[in-house]
């Protein structure tokens, strides 16, 4: 090792300083994503209130009012309807279906992954083999030949988006409980005659809880990115009803004349998902233990 | 052939003209092309130049006319094949694979309208070079009603009989019955040839079927799937044309996509679904572009399902219609394109009563009609009446953004009459299925074509006994049930003379606009465009797409 | 190794026929279907609908159904579309050439450009060019294809008028540079959520490598930093870019969807919307299986190829 410590001492200065640095940067990402989404929730949550207009209102003389026109900030749509207005009540319904299709997905792949993990074996393999299944198609596929046979409303969207993204975290979680099961603790456990649904709620979940909140803010944004794929092919929330994808919908067509129906949402849709992915890598790095021994 | 004649099947033209070159028609020149040619215009090529690219929104996939398709497979078959007889723009019949239109005075058709014999044109040869006969047009006709084909309609020729070939030049039969819009029926019903399917085992899955042989104008050229079809010219075609060397049908998925391409000459005539009502006023002041707006036989309607308990009271029918205001959203929101209208039939249509009593948007009317009904304001806002709330839910296709918009605006005044109207769209495979067909709906936004071709029939619509959900055979999705308008529908299938027919559709349409199973909203009307040099691009309401009469298309050089 | 191949196989064939259920489940009990299509045409009525159904076997019972289109689909039959009537192979296949190239194109430039700044991310780590990739890749992994689609369209197209809004080719023309015109808004599109995957991947392996004992090894005997990076370094380190590939290759069809549909691109992503759209279950379960087919070769092929290339690695 000392033949070849010169390089090594330099490039350890260099990493201490960066690391640092890095910690810092990503740190501040986090921040910043935290923040937006802060401000996004409490923009949709009071922003109705305050404008003059309600998101429903409809004035034909007032259609496709550029942005900054009178009180209409964003402009208005092909129906004379306030986009600012829409824009925030459309977050509330995306930011909701984004957070409640995490919640049911995260749940469904938790408890498939811990009883894969736990139970191991036959039924183990079984259940990750239908985890496979799942992966094996594009999960847009999926979603769209469910959602194009589905009434769609905002909670069958819910239900059809968490039904097509609790893969990843079932086999996040499969993985943690397999290397856990064999511990010293959970031997304890068992030999104390715990039920096996208390094992594995109660003392081999809180130690994979970190991978599993970090896989779960990644599919909030993953959610919210879907809602909008699939209502901007026209098979997903249904107006009056706006959603950022259904705002999104109509937008083409109108391109050339009216960009900013576009423009906004997508925007809007842009921030929310980034902001998630960087609170997601930020605590990706907080939680993971390998980055503080390397 | 004299001008009664003409009349006989369909009815009379309103333009003196054309029913003058119709004469012209029997001496067995007569071809589409001319028909419409008001104005001189530059001569055709002695020989078929250059190509057309019509842009399609809608992939055209079906080529065997006789199986199950949609309107933009009917613009290939246009090209590539011919009926006995075709319907025009005006409704009249010209021949084509017949030397005549059949009718009572000629002796085509026997006076109880039972016995039809069809003469047809000689030397007429199939794309593959093989002589047309009479053989062909019985193999059709039994296609039709083959229990084994998947025949996308039976309706008329079921009542076929005794088909027999008199000789390689003429054909009987004999009717079940008395059928007057067979006429119609068959004037959209493409001559396929017989030998196409000699050995075949399975019909549907004949090589034919992607592969067309017919006697059109155009002959099968290839396909690239997702993409185009190619055709090209025939040379030994019978009537006058084709004019072009070859005619691209492009399939471009998207409208906006669509209308760009037109825009900047990628394509040369703007097909289904045309241009959008948005861009019309830049469409019209484009250069090198013709651009005009067409009406389209389509009715647009708000259609109730008449058995749910809220509909059943006719004040809030009318109450409804009173509430619409029409103006506006064929304004604003169609940018004032289509017609408002009353019927169900097409303005165009000799059978058109002109005289119904005119909508009227007002919002006390309709108020004074529910408050006068007994509809009286809950509570929570909205009307009720025996226990009855005046809540119902309004469907239509996802993703048809006009319509969406007019849902939407409907429901605001809706609103202010105490009424609830609840928005729940579906997609098209779901809406048109059995929520449709078998009346599970409440109410719906629909445009329907009511008519075959000219023919003024709607029995399937509005018979009582063609409910599905009652175990009828038909398409009367409303459950509309009046004994008069049964009776009438039942007398006017049997009448051929058209003065005749007319009053009785008259009266038909008078009770229907009385009754309001379906709120009229307007006729539609398409903006249409090519380029101005190709000549010949003529509208006819009548077909269902606009190349019907692509061999007489040309550019003017 | 064969025992190891064998037992792959098997298990990917478990798994199309779970796909196959639960696609085939999804599509048949769904309300509607394939002949709705039909209902508003002029003078159709309830009695022909039934009899289609009928001559079209769609009102046999389901598990009928399902064990007859598998039965077909064991002999190599995948059926026919109900819209064209053509064998789904292809129906399938005459959509595969415009995927490819697209994907092809876009794949071809997100590797070269992703692997270039994941590695000079990673030797130049923490500068400013690696922390300005990895936010831009985050960014480029949130922002809406589709979205990005329709700005890109508005700007290049309706705005600067530089290239064509949609489409393969112009009718008519269709030579090669007419092709490469139409596809560099499309596939400069879809590469950029690529970039940023390939980047993130490779500037982690990069990392990976660069501090094992080899590199160092050879970096002590002297050799020139090129030399150890492009011998050593990014040699190892495209090793794991390998699986990553085979992973890849059902997602890249999924952004073909929604790609396609943007630009109207002629390929297996117009194919399924459109067919979904008009109810053809024969052609969106042919899709389905083929991309699921896809998904499992891909990932084969990536275990047995790092397996090959890598003699640390022993399957069995």
């Amino acid at each position: 090792m000392s033949a070849v410590a010169s390089p090594i001492a330099v490039e350890r200065i260099h990493w201490w300083q960066s690391r640092t640095l890095r910690r810092f940067m990503r740190h501040r990402l986090a921040l910043i994503g935290l923040a937006m989404i802060v401000i996004l929730t409490f923009a949709c949550v009071c922003g109705p209130w305050l404008l003059p207009y309600d998101e429903l209102y409809i004035d034909i003389r007032a259609r496709f009012a550029s942005p900054m026109t009178g009180a209409h900030i964003f402009g208005t749509d092909p129906l004379g309807r306030d986009i600012a207005a829409r824009l925030f009540m459309a977050g509330r319904i995306s930011l909701l279906v984004g957070f409640f299709a995490m919640l049911l997905s995260t749940a469904i792949g938790t408890v498939i992954g811990i009883t894969a993990g736990y139970y191991g074996g036959r039924l183990g393999a079984a259940l990750m083999r239908f985890v496979d299944a799942f992966l094996s198609f594009p999960s847009i596929f999926l979603l769209l030949v469910l959602a194009a046979f589905i009434k769609p409303s905002p909670f069958m969207i819910t239900v059809i988006i968490a039904v097509t993204s609790w893969m990843e975290i079932a086999r996040i979680v499969e993985a943690e409980i397999r290397s856990l099961r064999e511990r010293d603790f959970v031997m304890a456990a068992r030999m104390l005659g715990l039920r096996d649904t208390k094992i594995m709620f109660r003392e081999l979940l809180p130690n994979a809880i970190g991978p599993i909140i970090v896989a779960a803010t990644l599919t909030v944004a993953r959610a919210i990115l879907l809602e909008a794929y699939v209502s901007f092919l026209g098979y997903g929330i249904q107006p009056p009803l706006p959603s950022w994808g259904n705002m999104l919908n109509g937008a083409q067509q109108y391109l050339d004349r009216a960009p900013w129906l576009a423009i906004v949402p997508g925007v809007a849709i842009t921030l929310a998902v980034t902001s998630f992915n960087f609170i997601g890598d930020g605590l990706r790095d907080a939680l993971d233990a390998r980055s503080d021994i390397d | 052939m004299s001008d009664k004649e003409v009349t006989v099947f369909t009815h009379p033209t309103r333009r003196q003209a054309l029913t003058l070159m119709m004469a012209a028609g029997s001496a067995g020149l007569f071809m589409p092309n001319i028909l419409g040619k008001g104005e001189a215009q530059a001569a055709p090529p002695a020989k078929p130049t250059g190509k057309v690219i019509i842009g399609f929104s809608q992939e055209p996939t079906v080529f065997n006319p006789h199986m199950p398709h949609i309107e933009v497979d009917e613009g290939v078959s246009f090209s590539i094949f011919d009926p006995l007889f075709g319907i025009g723009p005006d409704g009249s019949f010209y021949p084509a694979l017949a030397r005549e239109v059949p009718s009572v005075e000629n002796g085509g058709i026997s006076a109880d309208g039972l016995t039809w014999k069809i003469k047809l044109r000689d030397g007429v040869k199939w794309h593959d070079g093989k002589p047309f006969t009479a053989e062909d047009v019985k193999f059709t006709l039994e296609l039709l009603v083959d229990p084994n084909f998947r025949s996308w309609r039976k309706t008329g020729h079921e009542h076929v009989r005794e088909l027999t070939v008199v000789s390689p030049t003429e054909i009987t039969w004999k009717m079940a019955v008395a059928f007057a819009p067979y006429a119609s029926i068959l004037a959209a019903t493409f001559i396929v040839p017989k030998h196409a399917f000699d050995g075949v085992a399975d019909k549907n899955t004949a090589p034919f079927n992607n592969a067309p042989i017919g006697t059109g104008a155009f002959r099968w050229g290839n396909r690239v799937a997702g993409d185009h079809i190619e055709l090209e010219a025939n040379a030994d075609y019978f009537g006058d044309g084709p004019y072009l060397e070859r005619v691209i049908y492009k399939y471009i998925p998207d409208l906006t996509v669509l209308y760009t391409q037109f825009k900047t000459g990628d394509i040369d005539v703007i097909g289904l679904q045309y241009i959008t009502p948005d861009h019309y006023d830049e469409a019209k002041s484009l250069d090198g572009k013709k651009v005009n707006v067409v009406p389209m036989a389509t009715v647009e309607s708000f259609s109730f399902n008449m058995e749910k308990p809220q509909f059943k009271d006719p004040a809030v029918r009318k109450a409804l219609y009173a509430a619409i205001d029409k103006q506006t959203i064929i304004d604003a929101l169609y940018y004032g394109l289509p017609t408002p209208t009353e019927s169900y039939m097409p303005q165009q249509s000799f059978y058109y009563n002109p005289d119904l009593p005119k909508h009227e948007y007002n919002m006390e009317t309709a108020e004074k009609l529910l408050d006068d009904a007994g509809w009286e304001l809950g509570s929570d806002g909205i009307r009720a009446k025996d226990g009855v709330k005046l809540s119902f839910t309004n469907s239509t296709t996802a993703g048809n953004h006009i319509r969406e918009q007019v849902q939407q605006y409907l429901q605001q005044s809706f609103k202010e009459l105490g009424i609830e109207m609840k928005i729940s769209n579906l997609p098209p495979a779901v809406m048109w299925g059995d929520y449709w067909m078998m009346s599970q709906f409440d109410s719906v936004v629909v445009g329907i074509n009511f008519l075959t071709g000219a023919d003024p029939d709607t029995s399937d619509y509005m018979k009582s006994t063609s409910s599905a959900a009652k175990g009828g055979a038909g398409q009367n999705t409303w459950q509309y049930a009046n004994p008069t308008v049964d009776k009438l529908l039942e007398e006017g299938g049997t009448i051929f003379v058209p003065e005749e027919r007319k009053k009785i559709y008259f009266k038909i349409q008078e009770t229907v606009r009385n009754d309001l199973p379906l709120l009229p909203l307007f006729q539609y009307a398409i903006v249409r465009g090519h380029k101005a040099g190709v000549d010949g691009v003529e509208p006819n309401i009548n077909v269902r797409i606009d190349s019907w009469n692509v061999a007489s298309w040309y550019w003017a050089s | 190794m064969f025992h190891y191949l064998l037992g792959r196989l098997w298990q990917s064939l478990v798994l199309l026929v779970i796909v196959s259920m639960i696609g085939f489940a999804v599509l048949n009990l769904a309300p509607g279907g394939p002949l709705s299509q039909y209902a508003l045409t002029p003078g159709m009525t309830q009695e022909a609908l039934n009899r289609l159904a009928e001559q079209m076997g769609l009102n046999r019972p389901l598990p009928v159904q399902y064990a007859d289109w598998l039965w077909h689909l064991v002999q190599g039959d995948w059926g026919r579309s109900y819209r064209d009537n053509q064998p789904v192979l292809d129906v399938i296949g005459r959509h595969l050439f415009a995927t490819l190239l697209l994907m092809g194109t876009s794949t071809l430039i997100s590797i070269l450009v992703g692997t270039w700044i994941g590695i000079k991310g990673a030797v130049k780590r923490y500068s400013v060019f690696d922390y300005a990739a990895t936010v831009g890749a985050m960014v480029a992994l949130s922002i809406p294809t589709f979205w990005f689609g329709l700005v890109a369209i508005y700007v290049f197209s309706l705005w600067l008028k530089w290239l064509p809004a949609g489409n393969m080719y112009t009718i008519g023309d269709g030579s090669f540079g007419d092709y490469a015109i139409h596809l560099i808004m499309p596939s400069l599109v879809l590469a950029f959520v690529n970039v940023a995957v390939w980047g993130r991947y490779m500037r982690t392996a990069t990392l990976d490598v660069i501090n094992q004992d080899f590199v160092r090894t050879a970096r002590a005997k002297g050799l020139p930093e090129r030399t150890v990076m492009m011998k050593h370094v990014v040699g190892n380190a495209l090793l794991p870019m390998i699986t990553l590939a085979g992973v890849q290759l059902p997602s890249i069809l999924g952004g073909a969807l929604v790609t396609e549909t943007v630009f109207t691109w002629p390929g297996m992503g117009r194919l399924f919307l459109d067919s979904l759209g008009y109810n053809d279950y024969p052609v969106v379960m042919g899709l389905l299986m083929f991309s699921a087919m896809l998904v499992l070769a891909g990932n084969l092929i990536a275990d047995l190829l790092v397996a090959f290339v890598d003699p640390r690695i022993r399957l069995g």
